[in-house]
């Protein structure tokens, strides 16, 4: 055992003496590492992103609309559909197995006002039960609207989390009146901030008011949706069931389409699913190829180093080294080369995250909290990064440490 | 040659025969050969008399095409490769016509390499290197790089290393050749104290000089044995 580990610090100490020549070898691999991370950095922080997107559509919601959401977006069959009509709730409401809470979603973006401040924002019009239906966000500050309110069309609104900083200086909103298209409503709850960006808008930066308020002062004329809650086990089985209830609801004969699109957050995962693999598949080409042209790199040198001392593998054969000697001696010079590449590598794209993160946080994306878009190099994948580098380096090796290690003695030691 | 002394070395019809395209070279022919304890023996003969051959297999870096090979009544010619290692680790110590010290070690670092590969314990080889040093008298150079020691300091080094497993025998590879008369003859001097201690020791040379020094000569021509007295 003594015998091995000194074998690998005769290895290292040849790094020593030929450092200039070990660093320009390794610059390739640290390239290597450098793209492969960011690649997965890139994918998990977006990985990460897209989970918080997705817990606040919420994996036990189904919502109904005219248009699927879909990528695939063909628009012109979907604007002719007819409205979501809210009588067409009644029918889930009443058969429906899976369903235990619904609301109406109306949405409509209009003009925000505060004193001198103002602003587009994207007006909610629900039912009461809404409060509880709301996913990855909650009401931290006042309460949500009454069934009383509701009936009797009250102006009362509940703001997301970002209001606060834009209208209020990030003074208490409750109790303010805020202008929303013209008319005075007054704030009565304030929604948890969740910094995430969802693919139907931000919660941060929503209005949400009774349905009736919302028909009778803002517009009749709206992109209605229903949310229905059902169980996170259910929700093929509710989709399938509400599909049904809804051709029922519409009187759809056998032979026509959906005119209508049931949605749930599984629609986003497998879009998002093949993004990321594309993504994920091109940063593992680019770092294949880096890493490949780094292992000849560090053959190369290898190959020379051997070349260099074969006088002294002779010699040391001929005080007793084994094969076995002197292949662990070359195979952890190799190795050493390759830690060197990956630490670098390792250590620049921490800096480089770092960096990039500050400069993220600083810029605006246009009321998306920036902060929120979070790159992340965690303790695993560094470790990863380094199994990789300890691998590339003993398949690099291995040639030359194998050509070194078979050397005849008495050649090795004649040779100038 | 008293028959009271242990033989070390047992060579019984050893040939070495090397296949260059169409011929076939007989570098050693049907050679035998016994050499015991405290033996100090010198090998002269011209270049390509196949006396290297003979060191090579004498000192457990080459085997023989045919014939036996016993050190220490074991049968070398039967070895496998990491065995031989292990023999000439602890068996045999050589001594280069160019010294071959290791040039970014120090002296001392120099002398541990045949420990190194005997799996010894850092203390302990550092101790014993010492003591090898002292031996040869370089104690006070053990931190000099071979660039800083003279040519006979060097070949010092080179022996202590060649010391330092106590070995059975000492193979020595024209120990002077790169040397100054002067420095040749401390070299010499010293082989001789090495052999008053006990120490068999083997000589390759081709200066006449040299081989007088050694209580038995041995002198090959064309792969055999020509004179052994």
């Amino acid at each position: 055992m003594n015998k091995f580990f000194k074998n690998i610090l005769i290895g290292f100490e040849s790094i020593k003496s030929n450092f200039t020549r070990v660093f320009l070898t390794s610059i390739g691999l640290t390239i290597g590492i450098f793209t492969v991370s960011i690649v997965t950095a890139a994918v998990s922080s977006i990985d990460k992103e897209f989970a918080k997107s997705i817990q606040s559509i919420g994996n036990d919601k189904i919502y109904v609309g005219r248009m699927p959401w879909s990528f695939e977006f063909d628009w012109w069959n979907y604007r002719n559909r007819p409205e979501i009509k809210e009588e067409q709730l009644e029918y889930i409401n009443q058969y429906s197995e899976y369903i235990t809470q619904t609301s109406m979603k109306q949405n409509y973006w209009t003009r925000a006002s505060f004193e001198n401040k103002a602003s587009w924002l994207q007006m909610n019009g629900v039912y009461p039960n809404y409060g509880e239906m709301l996913t990855g966000t909650k009401v931290i500050n006042g309460r949500f609207f009454s069934e009383n309110e509701w009936k009797l069309q009250r102006r009362v609104v509940i703001v997301g989390g970002s209001v606060r900083e834009g209208f209020f200086e990030g003074k208490n909103p409750l109790g303010k009146k805020i202008r929303l298209g013209g008319v005075s409503f007054e704030i009565i709850g304030e929604l948890e901030k969740t910094g995430s960006f969802t693919p139907t808008g931000s919660l941060d930066q929503v209005i949400i008011m009774p349905s009736t308020t919302f028909q009778r002062i803002l517009t009749r004329w709206t992109w209605n949706e229903f949310v229905l809650q059902t169980s996170p086990d259910n929700i093929n089985k509710a989709k399938e069931e509400v599909r049904l209830i809804m051709r029922v609801a519409r009187k759809l004969k056998p032979e026509q389409e959906d005119n209508f699109a049931v949605n749930s957050a599984d629609a986003f995962t497998k879009q998002f699913n093949q993004m990321k693999i594309a993504i994920a598949g091109m940063g593992l080409l680019v770092t294949g190829i880096s890493l490949i042209v780094s292992g000849i790199g560090i053959m190369n040198v290898m190959f020379v180093s051997v070349r260099e001392r074969t006088k002294e593998i002779g010699l040391r054969k001929a005080m007793g080294a084994t094969n076995i000697d002197i292949l662990i001696q070359f195979l952890s010079e190799a190795i050493a080369i390759a830690i060197i590449g990956g630490v670098t590598g390792i250590m620049l794209i921490r800096s480089t995250l770092y960096f990039l993160g500050t400069a993220i946080a600083s810029f605006d994306f246009g009321g998306i909290e920036a902060s929120s878009i979070d790159l992340q190099m965690d303790f695993l994948l560094t470790f990863y990064t380094f199994l990789v580098c300890v691998f590339l380096g003993l398949l690099a090796g291995f040639f030359p440490a194998r050509t070194a290690a078979n050397l005849n003695p008495i050649d090795a030691l004649r040779h100038e | 040659m008293t028959k009271s002394k242990k033989e070390i070395i047992g060579i019984r019809s050893v040939s070495k025969i090397y296949n260059l395209g169409d011929t076939v070279v007989k570098a050693l022919d049907n050679v035998s050969l016994s050499i015991f304890e405290n033996d100090f023996i010198s090998i002269m003969g011209p270049s390509g008399s196949g006396k290297s051959t003979l060191m090579n297999i004498i000192g457990c870096l080459d085997v023989p095409t045919n014939g036996s090979y016993k050190f220490n009544n074991e049968k070398i010619s039967e070895m496998k490769d990491s065995q031989l290692a292990d023999i000439r680790n602890q068996k045999i110590g050589f001594v280069f016509q160019t010294f071959n010290l290791l040039p970014k070690l120090n002296a001392l670092q120099n002398v541990e390499v045949p420990l190194v590969y005997s799996n010894l314990k850092r203390l302990k080889r550092t101790e014993k290197a010492k003591e090898a040093l002292n031996i040869v008298g370089l104690s006070d150079r053990i931190n000099h790089k071979p660039n800083e020691l003279s040519g006979g300091q060097r070949q010092r080094v080179a022996i202590a290393r060649a010391l330092v497993n106590k070995p059975s025998i000492i193979l020595a590879d024209e120990p002077t050749g790169n040397l100054d008369s002067k420095s040749g003859t401390d070299i010499l001097n010293f082989f001789d104290d090495l052999h008053k201690a006990g120490n068999t020791l083997i000589i390759v040379t081709h200066e006449q000089s040299v081989a007088k020094r050694a209580k038995r000569r041995i002198e090959i021509f064309d792969g055999k044995i020509t004179l052994d007295e």
